[in-house]
């Protein structure tokens, strides 16, 4: 009790030193305005926006207002993404396509501005509940990390990957490991973290430090979306925004019991590492489907329908956060961007980090939540605006965007081509299904999985036992197992057959 | 496209991938043999065991690949993307897409290969906004053609011209592109009589750049790319010789 409380006093500092401060607010309403621009715009993602950001305000201000950027343009994109879901029936991020589901036909039944006004007001409390778990979760956990070692990390960083690339893989599951596989491979580049062996340079000097990872993210996330953008689409037929935007207390109180059980849902699933916050949405929006009395109207334009899936993905933020700032793995693909921007910071995630700036994340992720809710209801016919701007239009702008911002983070014209590079094989690695998110996850954790493996295998004299016999490190090599077996079709008929006899 | 007949494609693409991830986890195999694994000798000194050696883990990785690309290439064949990988439904040949995607590749390649390490940002940025938004709006095939004519022409030009980073600083390279930038503009102009979206063209296309640049030099305070350029050379001279004194002194 005694923690929580010092929490929530370590909170309340921050958030009085955030809010006196005149340059939050400069950062705070662009980046949330930026954000929700982003989340609007079809072709652009929450991710997307984050690295561009990271790009840009990465390491060429103060860290505490680049994290005001970054979070903000996180927030606004997530909640963005519902504009196009309801009035053009079109999610303008993954994160908010079970949107689409409940809140076009409200919008064609005339509903619109009661389904933006309610949109707007749960997305502000699924991110004040994700919050609130970041807050209690993250100081618990962080004392539980102290004891976490080598095996423990390298068996983590193992599961990250292999969890993103089973929930992120819209075909086979098996495209989502090798995507994985991919990017541990691309972390491989460079001297190597125990002896400096260079390793895959080819003779190139630059490789030497490694493939860095903001011209990965930008390539990985930012290249695809330009290229595949960049077609003629027939503008979609919007639904006139009817009724008040401001939402109705009665309706909220009413949907109050939907609200809460979505944001613990989007928070759950945020916390699992590398899993986003489409996944959240989805969740969210079946298990609503499942245990609501008005599940057989979702899908035809139902409120609750609509809370599930806005709640969960906005509460997924702070979910997503609780593994990166506790282990150093990223919740979700826009958490990953925001790890690049801690380590061109020098910034290390994990058990080690500064409890300071998990309460000032904390602190901006408030302040954040509450510019969308305000922006959302005052400015949404800005944003309703900005839906009619032609792809072809903006992501010109996105790639000159891509490119001064991953060039000016250090690597100069390298950099650059490391981005085209990636880039391209992004772009066809979409084509043929297979994930980006475990790609980016494997740059990002093969580092801290190559030097712990290796160092758990230096200090038992290469005996593996070390992985079995700390009984953290047990508990987590089961779950690779049973999640590599999970996924077996001798396994999965197993599971069935025994489903159907217990039934 | 029927759900079944997308399926079959994406397998038959799958038997292509595999094929190539099998290639390359081999390839890669064959590079990790280089890493001393069991003690080698680098340079006169002993390397570590083999549970320490820096080897270890790309050999993991690769062979992961390796297997995971062999099970990959048995679902292709055993859904019978095997039977259809030859065939051009199979592989899902769209002429418009490849000439979609060939136009916009040879665009992004020659912008970031060619003219961003060696023409003025704000030039070569104008010309790229221009091309891909004239190029790609409305789906015109001439115009997509245009639109990558115009960035290939400048960027191999200056890639054949000035290909050592010691001859990055010349200007005739910023000539020229500023020259096909005209060139397209005129284009523009000419078509912004029957299609608004081209009124709003040249402004994105000036706009954008300048801020950008002047954000990030003298706001940020960060490198840019070409900064002895034509026009970028002028700006800074006179911020720092016109314009900073100003409120300096």
């Amino acid at each position: 009790m005694d923690f929580i409380l010092s929490q929530f006093t370590g909170f309340g500092s921050a958030f009085a030193a955030l809010i006196l401060d005149p340059l939050t607010y400069l950062y705070l309403i662009s980046s949330v305005f930026l954000g929700i621009t982003f989340g609007a715009l079809p072709g652009l993602t929450a991710t997307l926006a984050v690295t561009i950001l990271t790009g840009f305000f990465g390491n060429k201000i103060p860290l505490d207002y680049s994290l005001i950027a970054l979070l903000g343009a996180y927030v606004g994109a997530i909640y963005g993404g519902s504009y196009p879901s309801i009035l053009l029936n079109i999610p303008g991020t993954a994160a908010s396509a079970a949107t689409a589901m409940d809140g076009y036909p409200l919008a064609k039944a005339g509903r619109g501005g009661e389904a933006l006004g309610l949109t707007t007001t749960a997305s502000f409390i699924g991110t004040l509940i994700g919050t609130f778990a970041l807050l209690v979760f993250v100081g618990v956990l962080l004392m539980i990390s102290k004891n976490i070692a080598s095996p423990e990390k390298a068996l983590l960083a193992l599961f990250g990957i292999l969890l993103s690339g089973t929930l992120m893989s819209e075909d086979l599951v098996i495209k989502g490991w090798i995507a994985g596989l991919i990017g541990l491979a691309m972390a491989m580049v460079g001297l190597d973290p125990l002896l400096s062996e260079p390793r895959y340079t080819f003779g190139w000097s630059y490789l030497l430090s490694g493939f860095q990872v903001v011209p990965v993210l930008m390539g990985a996330f930012a290249v695809p979306q330009i290229i595949d953008g960049l077609r003629h689409a027939k503008a979609g037929k919007m639904v006139a925004l009817q009724g008040r935007i401001m939402p109705n207390i009665a309706a909220i109180k009413r949907y109050l019991p939907t609200i809460g059980r979505s944001g613990l849902i989007g928070t759950g699933v945020g916390a699992l590492p590398g899993v986003g916050e489409d996944v959240a949405g989805w969740v969210s929006y079946g298990v609503g489907k499942t245990v609501s009395k008005d599940g057989a109207n979702f899908g035809k334009g139902s409120l609750e329908g609509l809370l599930s899936s806005e709640t969960a993905n906005n509460a997924c933020i702070g979910g997503a956060l609780i593994p990166l700032l506790v282990l150093g793995i990223p919740g979700s693909p826009p958490a990953a961007a925001l790890m690049g921007a801690f380590m061109i910071n020098n910034v290390v995630p994990g058990p080690t980090i500064d409890p300071n700036i998990i309460l000032r994340i904390a602190a901006i992720l408030v302040l954040a939540s509450l510019t969308m809710f305000l922006m959302g209801l005052f400015t949404a016919r800005i944003f309703i605006s900005i839906l009619k701007i032609p792809r072809t239009v903006f992501l010109p702008v996105v790639m000159v965007l891509t490119t001064i911002g991953s060039f000016s983070v250090g690597g100069g014209i390298n950099d650059l081509y490391l981005m085209l590079g990636v880039g391209f094989v992004a772009y066809f690695m979409n084509m043929l299904k297979f994930p980006i998110a475990p790609l980016v996850i494997g740059v990002i954790l093969g580092g801290l999985f190559d030097e712990t493996f290796r160092r758990t295998l230096l200090i038992s004299d290469g005996d593996l036992a070390a992985f079995v016999t700390r009984p953290g490190a047990a508990i987590l090599l089961g779950l690779n197992i049973a999640l590599i077996l999970s996924q077996f079709p001798l396994t999965k008929r197993l599971f069935s057959r025994l489903l159907r006899r217990s039934n | 496209m029927p759900e079944r007949d997308s399926k079959n494609q994406l397998r038959a693409r799958d038997f292509w991938a595999s094929l190539l991830l099998i290639g390359l986890s081999i390839f890669f195999l064959w590079k990790t043999t280089s890493i001393p694994l069991f003690g080698g000798n680098r340079a006169g000194v002993s390397g570590a065991d083999w549970y320490n050696s820096a080897a270890i883990v790309p050999f993991g990785i690769f062979g992961g690949m390796l297997v995971l690309s062999v099970v990959l290439l048995v679902i292709a064949i055993r859904s019978g993307g095997a039977k259809i990988a030859f065939s051009a439904t199979g592989i899902g040949w769209n002429p418009d897409e490849a000439f979609r995607f060939t136009s916009v590749g040879i665009i992004i390649f020659f912008y970031v290969t060619g003219l961003v390490p060696r023409v003025d940002f704000i030039l070569n940025s104008g010309l790229l906004i221009t091309s891909l938004i004239f190029g790609f709006y409305g789906g015109y095939r001439w115009r997509a053609f245009l639109a990558a004519a115009m960035v290939a022409l400048p960027g191999l030009y200056a890639l054949i011209a000035h290909l050592p980073q010691s001859e990055w600083g010349a200007l005739d390279d910023d000539w020229v592109t500023l020259g096909f930038w005209v060139g397209l503009t005129v284009v523009v102009i000419f078509k912004s009589k029957t299609e608004r979206v081209c009124r709003a063209i040249p402004v994105i296309a000036v706009l954008i750049p300048v801020i950008l640049v002047i954000a990030m030099a003298f706001g940020f305070r960060q490198n840019v790319p070409a900064r002895t350029g034509l026009l970028f050379k002028q700006i800074e001279y006179h911020y720092y010789v016109t314009l900073r004194p100003l409120w300096r002194d």
